[in-house]
């Protein structure tokens, strides 16, 4: 039961981590593309890890492998935010609808 | 002041003991690691501004996870229809929380909500990223601000 659980939850980690390099493709902008980095690759991470924690020997294990998913989101947080200050600050003008 | 600090070494404890997936041979170098770790906090972020309210971060974890996960999955399906599914635009926001740790907090949790991403914070004016203007953030932004606003301590 652990076991497909444990699979199901790295499947859609895998999805997640899909979706966010499709957007990093597809998106029109740097500002957009942040977006698909930082919120669905972090999701992605968060399942690969609770998918890992639940097979792992130990709680200290389990615990090592979930501590890394704050930390990941907190350096993503941080680094989205110093991009995105950058480009703004170089004068990147947000991809917009209306002009295309 | 001791409290505070009293608490980080136990945090850092439990830190130790995870990293080294409960194996306690050495130690002795833990109780060093922990000892020095704790040193460093307290002479590089004194315990004294905005202190966290313990009893809000449970809650507050739970809000976090509840839409950093409808986050994901909002931008995971915009990013398989492609293109057609944004209309980007820029907010600008009027913070009400103290400067400091509340402003960077909200800074950098904003870019894993749904659909918004820090541009820059300039003393309380905050402009946000939004891959779709047609919907309504200005409501989920506040109640975020709300929420830090109380595992802070401060009102707005």
């Amino acid at each position: 039961m652990i076991e497909i659980l444990s699979v199901v939850l790295q499947i859609a980690g895998a999805f997640f981590y899909f979706a966010g390099t499709l957007g990093l493709l597809r998106f029109p902008d740097v500002y957009s593309r942040l977006h698909a980095l930082a919120k669905a690759d972090n999701l992605g991470l968060g399942c690969v890890l609770i998918g890992l924690a639940l097979q792992a020997e130990s709680v200290a294990v389990a615990l090592k492998l979930l501590l890394i998913w704050p930390l990941a989101l907190a350096a993503s947080a941080g680094v989205s935010y110093a991009i995105a200050r950058r480009a703004d600050s170089l004068g990147v003008v947000p991809w917009c609808k209306e002009k295309h | 002041m001791i409290p505070g600090l009293i608490l980080r070494c136990l945090l850092f404890a439990v830190l130790w003991w995870v990293l080294a997936e409960g194996h306690i041979d050495d130690l002795w170098l833990g109780v060093v690691a922990v000892m020095t770790a704790t040193w460093a906090s307290a002479v590089l972020m004194p315990p004294v501004a905005h202190r966290l309210r313990l009893i809000k971060m449970p809650g507050f974890v739970l809000f976090f996870l509840r839409n950093s996960i409808r986050g994901g999955f909002q931008v995971a399906m915009m990013a398989l229809r492609g293109r057609a599914a944004l209309q980007p635009g820029v907010l600008e926001l009027q913070l009400n929380l103290p400067e400091g740790g509340p402003r960077v907090l909200m800074t950098s949790v904003i870019g894993l909500m749904p659909g918004t991403l820090s541009v820059e914070l300039a003393e309380d004016r905050l402009r946000v990223h939004v891959l779709d203007e047609r919907l309504s953030l200005a409501a989920e932004v506040g109640e975020l601000e709300a929420r830090i606003s109380a595992l802070f301590g401060v009102g707005l």
